[in-house]
């Protein structure tokens, strides 16, 4: 499950309220369909936006000591698992303190997992990754899930929401406002995206009639529509302007519902 | 429970694998005993620069005897009889005679001193014989540029003494000789008490009581207990707070309440102090009964150590942790570090009139108080006084009560202040999260 929301609208505070670790001024959590306890959340492996491992301490001496405190069965040939799955295993007896910013996030991330937790909450956990240690989280993510975990995730790459989350919620200013699948939130908003290439790019698409707002990718432009235009209209008066490369009838982005609800002319609605 | 283990002994494992901790159990007690090894090792070193003082004897019948004696001393007592190297000073006394003007002529005797020509001038008042007649005339003062601790002003008494005490005697009319051990002097031995041994109903002899078992014995116990709280409770707040600002605290209150953390803390800590005690304990009774000295070694006082010294590190060891918790930056640690260490430095301030008169109200009432029971009760304790047994058992009830109150205060800081960032560690936030929880 991806977890997004704007800055400050409350994501980490959620999980941590998940954790156990904040309790919440009012309402109530359940986990494992139980009110939370300790018991429960050591059935949770959690990473935390920002990283904190005992720097001082050998990597897989840190690591044991992460699994032993979540009753880890085997914990020490668990941990050799996942360092020789993450490449680490030659850095198994170096402090923390001398690994890479990649690697310390990757043994963080080891920490959350390695007690086979039903449950996985990572906040942000792709920040500060190179794409190729993206692409390893990713994978073993993918393969956490396969094996049955449930995974939520915080995140602010709204690709990355869409590539790997089955359901997505959103909250913003300490409020849910959007929750489903990908197709059903993309449902909500309608195919009221036109996404074309022109030839003199988007100043030819300059106030249009019918169109709410224009985004220039560069090599791509989109459009979104205002209700009740016609798509059909909208092509026929750009190619009075412009000669058009492609142009297609789309669903909106993630990024781009994203924007709607939390961008600037969504916070001056609100605030009128 | 098995988590507590867990923090615990990774709180012991990463404090006793360090070299700061190998490094600081060797240069501990080089420190807290440094001036005591340093005086022993320095106190033969002394000036043995020959002293050249000057004497005006206003009643004419002493200084003779003074310079005799010093001549006595320069000729037997200087060098080492095994080595024959020098070991003291010569003293050369020179008699002069006082002048009609005295203030012209102390200020002269002043200036040689001050220009080093002169070591000291002594001035012996003309009634000094009998000074009851004359309480004025009869004064003998040592004029010196450093006159309050001087080898040679406490050597020229005796000389001095001796001989008032023979003109005296002559005046009188007595023939010295006919009382030969009159001069003889007699110490007052320091012994315990006599008691009765229970099983066989024989006395058992009064041991004689030295300084080294008076303070020596006492001042090495309490300084071995400061030591251990030294070691393990200023560490924890610069611990917590490197946990809470690495943000290595939100990991471990994912598997851990924020009481059980502290609490690991705490047990991390103690152990660290019993280990670090354990070596000293046994190292100092291996070293004592090597030299012979085993008697010194106040077996009846180590189950006190122990809990008195285990209290004491929970004690200010939550206080430590739940003000390492409230610290958002080093800078906070820093200014903070005081008030954790100021109540375990303060019976250090008061600590001698306590071991000089245990049994004495102050000593009481002041080891009585459960931030100071723990050290000053240890020290009154380790004296050959006899303790009645009421008064450590209602400071170990005192400091039981305030080491509650101190871990159930602290664990409210603690779970309050541990995720808080950048929310200064103000006295009235302090009081405030500790009375919210």
């Amino acid at each position: 499950m991806g977890f997004i929301g704007p800055n400050g609208s409350g994501k980490t505070t959620t999980l941590r309220m998940m954790m156990n670790i904040l309790l919440p001024d009012s309402g109530r959590i359940n986990l494992f369909a139980q009110p939370i306890s300790h018991e429960a959340t050591d059935r949770v492996g959690y990473m935390p936006e920002e990283r904190g491992i005992y720097t001082r301490m050998k990597l897989r001496e840190v690591l044991l000591f992460y699994a032993r405190l979540k009753r880890t069965a085997d914990a020490g040939r668990r941990v050799d698992q996942w360092l020789k799955k993450f490449d680490l295993t030659p850095w198994a007896n170096k402090k923390v303190a001398v690994l890479s910013k990649g690697m310390s996030q990757k043994a963080q991330f080891i920490a959350a997992v390695v007690s086979q937790p039903e449950i996985i909450i990572l906040d942000e956990p792709f920040t500060g990754l190179d794409p190729v240690n993206q692409e390893v989280m990713k994978d073993a993510l993918i393969d956490l899930q396969s094996r049955g975990a449930t995974i939520i995730f915080s995140t602010h790459d709204m690709s990355v929401a869409e590539n790997l989350c089955d359901y997505i919620l959103m909250i913003f200013q300490g409020r849910k406002v959007l929750d489903g699948t990908l197709a059903s939130i993309q449902d909500q908003y309608g195919d009221d995206t036109l996404r074309l290439r022109v030839e003199d790019g988007a100043d030819k698409l300059a106030h249009l009639p019918g169109i709410a707002k224009l985004t220039d990718l560069g090599q791509i432009q989109e459009l979104r529509m205002a209700p009740g235009c016609d798509p059909h209209q909208v092509l026929t008066d750009i190619i009075q302007r412009t000669r058009v490369m492609s142009f297609e009838i789309v669903k909106p982005s993630l990024h781009d519902i994203f924007i709607r609800i939390a961008g600037a002319e969504a916070r001056e609605a609100n605030h009128d | 429970m098995t988590k507590l283990f867990i923090l615990a002994a990774r709180e012991y494992i990463a404090s006793v694998r360090t070299k700061g901790f190998i490094i600081g159990l060797v240069l501990a007690p080089i420190f807290m005993g440094g001036s005591l090894i340093a005086f022993a090792l320095l106190k033969d070193r002394v000036d043995v620069t020959d002293k050249r003082v000057v004497i005006i004897d206003h009643s004419g019948r002493i200084a003779a005897a003074v310079t005799a004696a010093a001549e006595q001393r320069n000729a037997h007592e200087l060098l080492d009889q095994e080595s024959s190297k020098k070991i003291k000073p010569a003293y050369h006394f020179e008699i002069v005679k006082a002048q009609a003007d005295r203030d012209v002529q102390r200020v002269e005797l002043s200036d040689q001193i001050r220009q080093g020509h002169l070591y000291a001038f002594v001035e012996i008042g003309a009634r000094v014989v009998h000074p009851t007649e004359d309480r004025d005339a009869s004064t003998i003062a040592f004029y010196a540029q450093n006159p309050a601790i001087d080898d040679l002003r406490n050597w020229i008494t005796w000389p001095i003494n001796n001989q008032l005490r023979k003109v005296r005697l002559e005046d009188a009319g007595i023939d010295e000789a006919q009382i030969p051990d009159l001069f003889t002097w007699v110490n007052v031995d320091g012994m315990g008490l006599f008691s009765r041994n229970q099983a066989t109903g024989s006395v058992n002899d009064a041991l004689r009581v030295n300084e080294v078992e008076a303070i020596l014995v006492p001042i090495v116990m309490m300084m071995l207990m400061l030591m251990m709280m030294m070691m393990s409770v200023p560490g924890m707040l610069q611990s917590v707070m490197e946990e809470k600002t690495q943000r290595i605290a939100e990991v471990l209150l994912g598997s851990v309440r924020p009481f059980q953390f502290m609490l690991g803390k705490l047990i991390g800590g103690i152990a660290v102090s019993f280990t670090t005690a354990a070596i000293y304990l046994i190292g100092s009774i291996l070293l004592v009964r090597h030299l012979g000295l085993e008697r010194y070694i106040p077996y009846d006082v180590l189950p006190w150590f122990i809990v008195y010294m285990t209290l004491a590190i929970i004690m200010f060891g939550a206080l430590s942790s739940a003000l390492g918790a409230v610290c958002s930056e080093a800078k906070d640690a820093q200014s903070l570090t005081f008030p954790v260490i100021m109540p375990i430095l303060l019976p250090m301030f008061v600590y001698f009139p306590v071991v000089r008169e245990p049994l004495s109200p102050f000593a009481t009432w002041l080891s009585m108080f459960p931030l100071f029971t723990p050290l000053l009760m240890t020290l009154r304790l380790a004296t050959p006084a006899l303790i009645p047994l009421w008064q450590p058992l209602v400071g170990l009830i005192g400091v039981l009560l305030f080491t509650v109150f101190f871990v159930w205060t602290g664990g409210r800081l603690f779970r309050v202040a541990i995720l808080m960032q950048g929310t200064p560690p103000k006295l009235g936030n302090i009081i405030r999260w500790a009375l919210r929880g």
